[in-house]
C-alpha cells in the first residue's frame, strides 16, 4: 500500500508539555472522505491540528507528500491543504464575497492582489456552496448553516486538493448538519481528499469512506465504516453498549444504543 | 473587472485592488489634513494669513515671513505630522495584535517605558532634550522586548499580550512615581513638562528623525499588512491560509515599538493619539482596515491638536499633549456612550 498525501509518523502531539498522543501513526488515504471520531478528549481535534500544521509534534513528524510539513514553506502548504477551523472569526461587517475572497491569500501577493483567476475561482466557490445570491450580504446577518457554507466556500477558494474540517457540523441544527455533510460528500465526489472531525457516529458511518476511531490519544480502529462499525468497536471506543443495524436509507451501519434494563420509562 | 465596492487596476501580471470607500476616506482625510496644516502655518503669534503664507512657501515672501514659516512653523508642523502618523500606525498595529479596541502603547506600557527612560535621563543625568529623547526611545523599545519576553518569547497576541502589558505598565508607573520623588523641584518640573508631550520649538532635525522612523515602519507594515489582515480571521484560519503567524506578529510588535519609540522620543507621550486614530479610521472604512488611513488620522489629530494648543486659552499657548488628552478622552467617552446606545456594550 502506498502512503497517502498526509502521514503522521511516530508523532508525539500535545500542548506545551502535556502530550495527548504519543507514538501516533496515521495514514490519510488519497481521494477518501476520512472522518476522525471518538469520545471527548480522545485526541481527534489534536490530530487534525497536527495534520493542519497548527501543532508541531514534539517527536516524530507529519509528512505532506512525503516531506515534513514544517520544513515546507507555509504558503506552498496552503496551496495543497485547506483548513476550516472550529471557530473562525468573521471581521465585523464583512460581506460574504469579501470573506470568500480571503481564501485566495496563498495565491496572491503585494502586487498580485486580484487576478482574473481569483475572480473566477471565488465565483465558482460561491456557486459550489450555493451562496452566490448572498454575495453582498453581511456575514453577521446569516444563519448558522449559511455562515458555515460561506466558510467552506472560503476554503474552497484556496483551491486545495486536500481539505481539513474541524467539527464542521457543531452548533448547527440537524437540517443544516445534513446540508453541510451533503456538501462535503459532493466535494469528495469531485475528487478532493477530505478529513473531518465529527461527533455523530451515525453521520460518520453514513458519509465517511474511511473512519479513524480514537480513544485516549490512540487509534483504536481504522477502515471502511462497514468493516469497523461493529458493536465491539463502538463499545471499545465509546463505552456504549449498542446494536448495529443497516441504515434503511443508505445501507450503512446504524448504531442503536441499548436501552438499559433499569432505565426510567 | 471589479468586485462590489472596489476597482482592480491591472498591469501585465500585476494587479492592485482598491476599495472605493477606503480611497474616499483617505482622500477626504488628506484634504482635511492639508487644510489644517495650511491653517496652522498661517496662524500663530504672528498671523501671516494665507496669501503671505503661500508667498513665503513659494519663496516669494519677505525675509521675516520666510523665517517664521521655514524656521519656526514648518519644522513644528512636519514633526507633528510624522509623530502623529507614527502613533496612528503603531496604535493600529497594537489593536490588530491584541484584537482589543483598547490595545494601544498607552495601555500596554510602552509609553510608560518611554517615560521611565526620559525620567532617568532628566533626573539622573540632568540631560538635555537630545539625551532625553534617546533614553525615551530606548525605554519604549526595551519595554516592547520585555513584553514579548514575558509572553514567553512565543506568539505575542490576544489577551496574554494585554494582561502582560497592563502589568508592565503598572510596574513602570510605580517606578516613574519613585523617580519623580527622587529629584529636585526644577528637574521634576522639566520631567512633568516632558510627560505632557509638546511640539513647541521642534527643529527640522527632529522632524527628519521621526520621518525616517515613519518611512521604515510604513515599509514593514506594507509587507506585513496582508498577513495581519488574514489574522483577523483568527489564528487557525490564518495558519490554514499560509500566514507565518508568529513571525508576522513578532515583526508587528517590534515595528509598533519602534514607531512608538520614535514618536515619543521627539514629542513626548501625546496621550490618546495611538488609541483614537485606529478607531476613527475603522469608522470611516467599515469592515476593511487601512493602516495608511490610521496613520493619516493620527497625523490629523496631532496637527489639529497642536493648532488648538498654539491658539491656546486667553493667548497662553498650551502643551500639545494637554489638547490631545482632552480631545482624545472626550472622543473615547463619546465612543463608549455611542456603543452602549447601540447595545454593543452593556
Amino acid at each position: 500500500m502506498t502512503a497517502g498525501p498526509l502521514v503522521v509518523q511516530d508523532a508525539t502531539i500535545g500542548y506545551g508539555r502535556v502530550a495527548i498522543s504519543a507514538g501516533l501513526n496515521v495514514d490519510i488515504p488519497e481521494g477518501e472522505f476520512t472522518v476522525i471520531l471518538g469520545p471527548n478528549a480522545c485526541g481527534k481535534s489534536t490530530l487534525l491540528k497536527a495534520l493542519a500544521r497548527m501543532l508541531k509534534p514534539s517527536a516524530g513528524q507529519v509528512l505532506l507528500d512525503g516531506k515534513d510539513i514544517h520544513s515546507q514553506p507555509t504558503r506552498a502548504v496552503a496551496r495543497r491543504l485547506g483548513l476550516l477551523p472550529q471557530s473562525p472569526i468573521a471581521p465585523d461587517g464583512i460581506t460574504v464575497a469579501d470573506l470568500v475572497a480571503r481564501g485566495r491569500y496563498p495565491h496572491q501577493g503585494i502586487l498580485k492582489q486580484w487576478s482574473a483567476e481569483d475572480e473566477r475561482v471565488v465565483a465558482e466557490a460561491m456557486a459550489a456552496t450555493d451562496i452566490s445570491e448572498l454575495a453582498s450580504r453581511g456575514v453577521d446577518e446569516l444563519s448558522g448553516g449559511q455562515r458555515q457554507r460561506v466558510w467552506i466556500a472560503m476554503v474552497l477558494a484556496q483551491q486545495t486538493p486536500l481539505l481539513l474540517l474541524d467539527e464542521p457540523t457543531t452548533f448547527l441544527d440537524i437540517t443544516h448538519q445534513i446540508e453541510v455533510l451533503d456538501l462535503c460528500a459532493k466535494l469528495h465526489r469531485e475528487g478532493r481528499t477530505l478529513v473531518a472531525v465529527l461527533h455523530d457516529l451515525n453521520q460518520a458511518a453514513r458519509y465517511a469512506t474511511h473512519l479513524i476511531a480514537m480513544r485516549g490519544g490512540e487509534v483504536v480502529a481504522e477502515g471502511a465504516p462497514a468493516d469497523i462499525v461493529t458493536a465491539e468497536t463502538v463499545h471499545q471506543v465509546f463505552d456504549l453498549p449498542c446494536r448495529i443495524i443497516d441504515d434503511p436509507e443508505t445501507g450503512t451501519p446504524l448504531v442503536i444504543p441499548k436501552a438499559l434494563a433499569s432505565a426510567p420509562v | 473587472m471589479s468586485v462590489q465596492g472596489s476597482t482592480v487596476l491591472r498591469l501585465g501580471g500585476n494587479s492592485i485592488r482598491v476599495r472605493h470607500r477606503t480611497v474616499a476616506a483617505i482622500i477626504g482625510s488628506l484634504a482635511v489634513l492639508f487644510a489644517v496644516a495650511m491653517w496652522s502655518a498661517a496662524t500663530g503669534s504672528t498671523a501671516l494669513g494665507l496669501d503671505r503664507t503661500w508667498a513665503a512657501l513659494l519663496d516669494q515672501g519677505t525675509k521675516g515671513d520666510e523665517f517664521i514659516l521655514w524656521d519656526l512653523r514648518l519644522p513644528r508642523l512636519a514633526t507633528g505630522l510624522a509623530v502623529g502618523a507614527c502613533m496612528g500606525l503603531s496604535g493600529a498595529l497594537f489593536q490588530n495584535l491584541t484584537r482589543n479596541p483598547l490595545g494601544s502603547p498607552d495601555i500596554l506600557g510602552l509609553t510608560q517605558g518611554a517615560t521611565s527612560g526620559a525620567l532617568v535621563a532628566i533626573i539622573l543625568t540632568s540631560g538635555g532634550l537630545q539625551l532625553t529623547a534617546v533614553f525615551a526611545a530606548f525605554g519604549a523599545l526595551a519595554t516592547g522586548l520585555v513584553i514579548w519576553g514575558l509572553t514567553r518569547g512565543g506568539d505575542p497576541s490576544g489577551y496574554r499580550l494585554v494582561l502582560v502589558g497592563i502589568g508592565v505598565a503598572a510596574i513602570l508607573a510605580g517606578v516613574n512615581g519613585y523617580l519623580l520623588t527622587r529629584t529636585t523641584i526644577v528637574d521634576a518640573f522639566r520631567a512633568v513638562y516632558w510627560l505632557t508631550g509638546d511640539l513647541s520649538g521642534r527643529s527640522w532635525d527632529q522632524a527628519a528623525i521621526v520621518a525616517i522612523v515613519l518611512a521604515a515602519g510604513a515599509a514593514v507594515v506594507t509587507v506585513l499588512s496582508r498577513g495581519l489582515d488574514a489574522l483577523r480571521l483568527g489564528e487557525a484560519s490564518a495558519t490554514g491560509l499560509g500566514v507565518h503567524v508568529t513571525g508576522t506578529r513578532v515583526a508587528a510588535l517590534v515595528t509598533a515599538s519602534v514607531l512608538t519609540a520614535g514618536a515619543v522620543a521627539v514629542a513626548g507621550p501625546l496621550a490618546f493619539v495611538a488609541l483614537a486614530a485606529p478607531h476613527i479610521a475603522a469608522r470611516l472604512t467599515g469592515s476593511t482596515r487601512s493602516f495608511m488611513l490610521s496613520a493619516i488620522i493620527g497625523a490629523l489629530i496631532v496637527t489639529g491638536a497642536d493648532m488648538i494648543a498654539v491658539a491656546g486659552i486667553a493667548d497662553r499657548q498650551l502643551p500639545t499633549g494637554v489638547v490631545t488628552g482632552v480631545v482624545g478622552g472626550l472622543y473615547l467617552v463619546w465612543l463608549l456612550i455611542a456603543q452602549r446606545k447601540k447595545g454593543v456594550m452593556s
